[in-house]
């Protein structure tokens, strides 16, 4: 038995953990396999950073916390999954633009879906090297 | 110039950026002994406290962010007297010093460096951190001896810089391992007791592994661990406990902010590149080190059918190969389904690669910065202080991408080169 010599396996637990956590979201993968690349790309020899920042692509969050413009993955209670750009929250209904549905019918431009129908919600950061570590984020 | 009368005894605290000049007196500046005429300049984001030995007038002139403020008492803790007693009365060869970032290991390096100078004592100080480099540029690590009283260790030459190419031991801990038994090899042939600051990186398992095998490598008489808490007992309990001296992190230290961190490190760099020329380098004469590049044999580029191909060699580990232009897919899968695997990188992939240039003795003589290889004409232009090309035995390859006004401008992806 010994220590890691790197964070390599943590990373590769991060990965691991993230593809069955969002197994059911391609939305979510999509964004999240988006920022690995530019991760490894950015900074290859820190897979510490990388393991840190990638969990935070991806977080689940309350229908009231959503704001518009925000980027999002909706699963609803009758098991549809939207992706798209939040443009309004009101009346009971949350508005998606440039909505994408994943599984079902394949749909674009506005999705209203009832906050009553609303399983669960997850918010997407992209850019978030940028966020986190700036000082890593070089220009290419 | 506004001077400044100080009674002894009396502390104050600099904060840089500020000049001082001792007009009268004796003043202590981190356990260093400062007399009339002495000239201290502090650079911006780093602090100094100031405890007058005797009566003193000082003229202190502070630039921009440059602060004075009057300290109630001394803030050196009573306990590193002690330990410095303690270090006179046993004469450890190699003392340790351990903590986390931002838990003043270089000042207490250079208190005790003061101290014992000052009891005649001949002293190195080893320097493990790369980042926040106190000696030589950073991406190096570097001892220098101490014989008179210092306040910067930059301020002093450093006898011997080693390579590492990167500002974090992350992915490097080999280097960092072979780079601090040099240096501490270094420092035992000129002094009577060698401090090595360590760097800040204590846990995880690469942190662990690290700390563990340097203080098994390096064999320390006494190991002084600055802590705020317990944040070390991990790493201690591993250890022979006769050895292990647990000191209080001062309340005086301050954490230094990210934005501070790059800043330090590019003025540091941009100050070394300073005046750097472009030198020429004859690859058919000069060593590559730390890469795959020129290490296999010789393929002769046309023979692999594409164009964009100007390098070859074959290696172990499959064809490595240079490609200016774009490499078709299918010639791709080809090659690699010939040679087993391909290592492909671009022409322009090596511009701004930080490179550590050694002599014949494989001592560093500067960092270089890579402008361009041409793989063609087999020559490589680097952007360098160092002015003898004569001295230039062995380029070291790096990971970080940096900019001669010292700016970072990427990394490497380990094994590119």
């Amino acid at each position: 038995m010994t220590f890691e010599e790197s964070e390599l396996q943590k990373l590769v637990d991060e990965i691991i953990g993230l593809l069955e956590r969002y197994r059911d979201d391609p939305g979510a993968l999509d964004v999240i396999l988006s920022e690995l690349k530019s991760l490894y790309r950015k900074v290859p020899i820190y897979p510490g950073i990388i393991a840190n920042c990638l969990p935070m692509v991806v977080k689940s969050t309350k229908p009231e916390q959503l704001k518009v413009g925000d980027e999002v993955s909706i699963l609803t209670k009758d098991n549809r999954i939207l992706t798209g750009k939040v443009s309004s929250i009101a009346q009971g209904d949350i508005k998606i633009v440039d909505c994408h549905e994943y599984g079902g019918q394949k749909s674009s431009g506005e999705c209203n879906i009832p906050l009553s129908n609303l399983k669960e919600a997850r918010l997407f950061t992209r850019d978030i090297l940028h966020k986190e570590w700036p000082d890593l984020d070089f220009e290419e | 110039m506004p001077e400044l009368g100080l009674k002894r005894g009396n502390v104050i605290k600099i904060e840089g950026f500020a000049s001082l000049h001792v007009k009268e007196g004796k003043i202590l500046i981190i356990g260093g002994l400062h007399e009339k005429w002495a000239k201290v300049v502090v650079p911006r984001a780093k602090s100094i406290p100031i405890e007058a030995e005797s009566d003193a007038v000082v003229e202190c002139t502070l630039g921009p962010n440059g602060k004075m403020e009057r300290l109630p008492g001394r803030t050196i803790p009573r306990e590193w007297d002690t330990l410095v007693e303690e270090i006179i009365a046993k004469k450890p060869r190699i003392v340790l010093v351990l903590g986390e970032v931002d838990t003043g290991k270089s000042f207490f390096s250079t208190y005790i460096a003061n101290m014992l100078t000052r009891k005649n004592l001949r002293v190195a100080i080893v320097d493990g951190d790369t980042g926040q480099s106190d000696v030589g540029p950073p991406t190096t690590l570097g001892v220098v001896m101490v014989d008179k009283p210092v306040v910067f260790l930059r301020d002093i030459p450093p006898r011997a810089i080693y390579f590492i190419g990167s500002m974090s031991p992350a992915g490097h801990i080999l280097e960092f391992v072979v780079g601090i038994k040099r240096m501490v090899e270094h420092g035992l042939e000129n002094a009577d007791i060698v401090v090595v600051n360590t760097a800040g990186w204590t846990s995880g398992g690469p942190g662990r592994a690290f700390r563990l095998y340097e203080m098994e490598l390096l064999e320390p008489d006494m190991i002084v661990a600055l802590q705020r808490g317990g944040e070390l007992e991990h790493i201690l309990k591993s250890v022979d406990q006769s050895k292990v001296k647990r000191i209080l992190v001062s309340k005086h230290v301050r954490s230094r902010s990210r934005s501070d961190r790059t800043f330090l490190r590019e003025l540091v760099l941009a100050q070394y590149f300073e005046g750097a020329g472009r030198l020429i380098l004859d690859l058919r004469k000069v060593l590559l080190e730390r890469c795959y590049f020129r290490t296999g044999e010789p393929v002769d580029p046309k023979s692999l059918g594409d164009p964009s191909i100007i390098h070859a060699e074959k290696m172990p580990e499959g064809l490595f190969i240079v490609v200016s232009g774009e490499l078709s897919e299918s010639k791709a899968q080809e090659l690699k389904a010939k040679f087993r695997n391909l290592h492909t990188i671009s022409t322009w992939d090596a511009k701004n690669v930080i490179v550590g240039l050694a002599d014949s003795n494989n001592e560093l003589v500067g960092l270089g910065i890579i402008d361009e290889i041409d793989y063609v004409r087999e020559k490589l232009a680097v952007i360098t202080p160092v002015k003898d090309v004569s001295r230039i035995v062995a380029v070291q390859f790096g990971s970080m991408k940096i900019t001669p006004d010292g700016k970072e401008v990427g990394t490497v992806k380990p094994g590119t080169f």
